[in-house]
């Protein structure tokens, strides 16, 4: 009898701790509980942003894109690197994509595409480039080209030898390295030095300016062109040309691009946002954010090799693009 | 005699010279891509862990506190004189000839960029020696018992951290549901019908479970309140993986052991979950890694400590790590200028930046695993489906017969075509006509699986083919029906070809960046994508471009960091499907 006693009451007692464990257990979870709602909400922005085009633009575009990123933990942006024109035509007229970079203005046959399904935009300027022709460093024979020199290496029917561009060049086969014609670096060059003469098919194309600079550190008697970045970051890799206009060769820098000196070469480069996606509030504080950074020299200028836009033109941009949110808002 | 007469009776001479020339011919033909490869890695190495800027004295110090450590591990192990010698000739005859002949080069032929000596014998000597002695080592028990238990943690570490990467984008919240719903009652009555042996009880498995996951899934939105990540992963994955290796043991050794082996690294587990918690580490993930590492560590500790034999060769881990402290402590008491690899946990862990020593390739690396653990399961059903068909169930002739074999040689054109079109395909099809998002993760796994179908069908057919028909008409004999014989003989026999094929095909998938462009996946992105339906990057999308960023620290140290992850990633799931198939191979 004793012993069944002692059995019940050991039972009991055992019960009575597991309870009291599985107690304070119970209340030691009810802290570590969560919603199952998700989402802290609050008047934090998020949301995604989309952004595909130029590869030109691309490096200043992700870098202001890293730091509202980093400001703003909600956001998810996202950018691709597809080229002007392949950004305009496959993501953003069909309405995929929220901005689209481009290192030209966008052309007719886009905005017919744009019109077509419904998308609207306005253009905002980025920065200013300064589109660098650039030689071998050994090549100490020749220091700056004019307009027509350029045009004459570069058009459609090229000089095959340098000394048809000028007497005192040598008698040496031109290896010409370009953009490739999917890229707006190669419509600007058009536009800009060739016009209507047209653009040489006997080069090396390519959106990589990698492979330009590869090319042309290979022969002494190569030349071949893109955008100022690449240049700014290597400037002991290449030689860059100065560029004659008829007032005296310039050669690209910073300097000389934002007085306006290096013509015809310095070009504006833009991004279209649309302005359904500007109707949201983390898509529009970002396109705020964008303009605002548009002056930061430290980053336009140090960090990606851009010139910054003036504080004239910011303002004019955030004009309009004040309106353009006020209009998708309102 | 005869011998003698043998040439002038035309019996004939047969000149070698063809075999031999044809013999060197093809050892130079694998020596030429093998060298250029392994040129290839070595200067990637070299780039992603900044060696060219290591001091001799910083390589000094390491090869003598980790390397030679090692070394003498491996030689213990093996317990073999001539292997000794050997290996000790070799390290000393390479030091003096590698150290000679890169000098004589320099001074003669041309300088080569980016190496020195050290750096040559280190990659052309010491690399292989201590590649050819872990291979003779670990056929000594000691050995073994070494690098199963240094396999289990990196083993377990690398589990943890891709099952925490593919948890980032399910809901943890639903799977909380439907495994306390469906997965955990269906395993019970599955075991309790086992156990009381009752058939019931195991016919009411599945659909026990299948009404568990509907009502979870239903629950899921009208259920407010859960209990946190962390919980949920404890009581989802942690007690389930340490009642395992419990029982694993327990049904050797005993009560207490079991309760060791399970509850120890469980305890150990929960303690860093909530450590990391609160230092504001992902703590789920910091949960997995401990506890898929500690579990099996325990299991195969007490298996060696049952068996008696090898125990040395427990303390590799701690000889290893002891080699790096007392490394490290070297080089700080000295001051030995060390180098700045470019791979480090920041570049892992961090989001892409402007700033070369800043970018990382974290939200990169989880697009890439989760995409290619959606392409390896989607192309495994698909192929072994599809080939199963094709080699089981379709007749050989007649007008079918001869549809299959047009069939077949479609299939086998397919494998042909440009991944390119395939994106074009994943961007008509998936993107746009199914409505599943252009450059969304789903996309992707769908696109990359089309494209590599055709290789897992063929592989797949291939090893279905080579199962003997003995063994199926055996089978038959026995009285079993064409579906029984497809699961219980064709496809266990077939399994390991099915895997190779596999592996093949995924390492192809894991590299591509045409399909991508043309689904129009992001060439950036800043977060690591947190659904199947979010936008998402992977590691050759964000290698590719920053190999074109001007700054030549991009070009090299960034990219050849990203190189060496890509590569450490597609080794480590070729890793587990080979270990998979060795398994698939021993079974049969």
């Amino acid at each position: 009898m004793a012993s069944s006693h002692d059995a019940d009451t050991a039972g009991i007692t055992r019960r009575k701790s597991l309870a009291a464990i599985a107690g304070a257990g119970a209340l030691g979870l009810a802290g570590c509980t969560q919603s199952g709602n998700g989402g802290d909400g609050g008047d934090e922005l998020s949301g995604p942003i989309n952004i595909a085009g130029s590869s030109t633009v691309f490096p200043l575009m992700s870098a202001v894109m890293e730091d509202f990123a980093e400001q703003h933990p909600g956001v998810d942006p996202d950018i691709s690197s597809t080229g002007s024109g392949g950004g305009f035509s496959n993501f953003f007229c069909t309405g995929d994509t929220d901005f689209n970079n481009a290192s030209r203005p966008i052309q007719p046959e886009e905005e017919t595409l744009c019109e077509e399904n419904g998308v609207e935009y306005i253009e905002l300027i980025a920065a200013t480039d300064a589109l660098t022709v650039v030689v071998n460093p050994d090549a100490d024979w020749i220091d700056s080209l004019t307009t027509e020199e350029l045009a004459q290496i570069w058009k459609s029917d090229p000089a095959q030898t340098w000394d048809e561009v000028r007497d005192e060049f040598p008698n040496e086969e031109i290896e010409r390295f370009g953009a490739a014609d999917t890229s707006g670096t190669y419509d600007y060059f058009i536009e800009a030095i060739l016009e209507e003469e047209g653009h040489t098919s006997d080069y090396q194309a390519t959106e990589q300016d990698n492979t330009i600079a590869q090319g042309v550190s290979g022969s002494e008697f190569a030349i071949g062109y893109f955008g100022f970045a690449y240049y700014f970051q290597n400037p002991d890799q290449l030689k860059a040309l100065g560029i004659d206009d008829g007032d005296g060769p310039v050669k690209p820098s910073l300097e000389t691009a934002s007085s306006g000196e290096y013509t015809p070469l310095s070009r504006p480069l833009f991004t279209y946002p649309s302005i359904s996606s500007l109707g949201e509030e983390h898509i529009a504080e970002f396109a705020r954010y964008f303009v605002e950074q548009t002056t930061n020299e430290d980053l336009v200028a140090g960090d990606v090799g851009y010139v910054p836009a003036t504080e004239e033109t910011q303002e004019e941009q955030m004009q309009k693009l004040e309106d353009a949110i006020e209009r998708a808002q309102g | 005699m005869a011998t003698d007469n043998a040439n002038a009776d035309g019996f004939g001479e047969v000149s070698r010279v063809r075999g031999i020339v044809f013999e060197y011919l093809s050892l130079g033909a694998s020596v030429f891509g093998l060298v250029a490869l392994g040129v290839l890695l070595v200067y990637v190495a070299i780039d992603a862990f900044d060696l060219a800027n290591a001091s001799p004295e910083w390589l000094l110090t390491y090869f003598l506190t980790l390397v030679v450590p090692f070394l003498a591990f491996c030689l213990y192990s093996a317990d073999d004189a001539a292997v000794t010698r050997r290996a000790l000739g070799a390290l000393g005859g390479g030091l003096v000839a590698v150290a000679a002949l890169f000098t004589a080069i320099e001074a003669l032929v041309v300088p080569i960029p980016r190496l020195n000596w050290q750096l040559a014998y280190l990659f052309v000597v010491a690399a292989p020696v201590t590649a050819y002695l872990a291979y003779v080592g670990s056929g000594g028990r000691v050995g073994a018992v070494g690098f199963g238990l240094l396999g289990r943690l990196v083993g377990g570490v690398a589990v943890g951290l891709a099952a925490g990467t593919l948890f980032l984008v399910f809901d943890p919240l639903l799977w909380f549901l439907a495994y306390t719903l469906g997965v955990l009652p269906a395993v019970g009555l599955y075991a309790l019908g086992r156990l009381r042996s009752s058939p019931r009880a195991q016919t009411a498995t599945v659909p026990v479970g299948l009404v568990g996951l509907v009502a979870a899934a239903f629950l899921r939105e009208v259920v407010a309140t859960y209990p946190s990540d962390l919980l949920i992963y404890l009581w989802t994955i942690a007690i389930p993986v340490a009642a395992a290796g419990a029982l694993l043991v327990g049904d050797r050794r005993g009560r207490t052991a079991a309760v060791a082996v399970g509850g120890a690294p469980l305890v150990v587990a929960t303690a860093g979950g909530f450590l990391a918690s609160s230092a504001g580490l992902p703590a789920p993930t910091v949960l997995l890694v401990l506890v898929l590492t500690g579990v099996p560590t325990a299991v195969y500790v007490s298996r060696v400590v049952d068996a008696g034999e090898g125990l040395a060769g427990l303390g590799l881990p701690f000889l290893l790590a002891g080699g790096v402290i007392a490394g490290a402590l070297v080089v700080q008491t000295f001051g030995f200028p060390t180098p700045e690899p470019w791979l480090d946990g920041s570049f892992l862990t961090a989001a892409p930046s402007r700033t070369p020593t800043d970018a990382g390739l974290y939200p990169a690396i989880v697009g890439s695993v989760i995409i290619i653990a959606l392409v390896a399961v989607l192309s495994f059903a698909l192929g072994v489906g599809t080939s199963v068909f094709l080699e089981e169930y379709t007749p050989g002739t007649g007008p079918l017969g001869t549809l299959t074999r047009i069939l077949q040689v479609n299939v086998a054109n397919l494998a042909a075509v440009p991944s390119v079109v395939y994106g074009l395909l994943g961007l008509g099809l998936f993107a746009n006509l199914l409505g599943l998002g252009i450059g969304t993760a789903v996309t992707a796994a769908l696109t990359l699986s089309l494209l590599i179908l055709p290789i897992t069908i063929i592989s797949a057919q291939e090893a279905i083919r080579s199962v003997p028909d003995d063994l199926r008409r055996g089978s038959d004999a026995m009285g079993a029906t064409r579906w029984q014989t497809t699961k219980n003989v064709v496809l266990p026999e077939a399994m390991p070809g099915i895997l190779t094929g596999t592996i093949l095909a995924l390492g192809r998938a894991i590299g591509e960046t045409a399909p991508l462009i043309m689904i129009g996946a992001a060439t950036t992105v800043f977060r690591a994508p947190d659904s199947l339906f979010s936008r998402f990057s992977a590691m050759p999308m964000q290698i590719y471009t920053w190999a074109g960023f001007p700054q030549a620290d991009f070009r090299y140290g960034v990219v050849a960091a990203g190189v060496i992850t890509l590569l450490i990633i597609l080794v480590g799931m070729n890793g587990t499907a080979i270990l998979l198939r060795n398994r698939a191979e021993r079974g049969s």
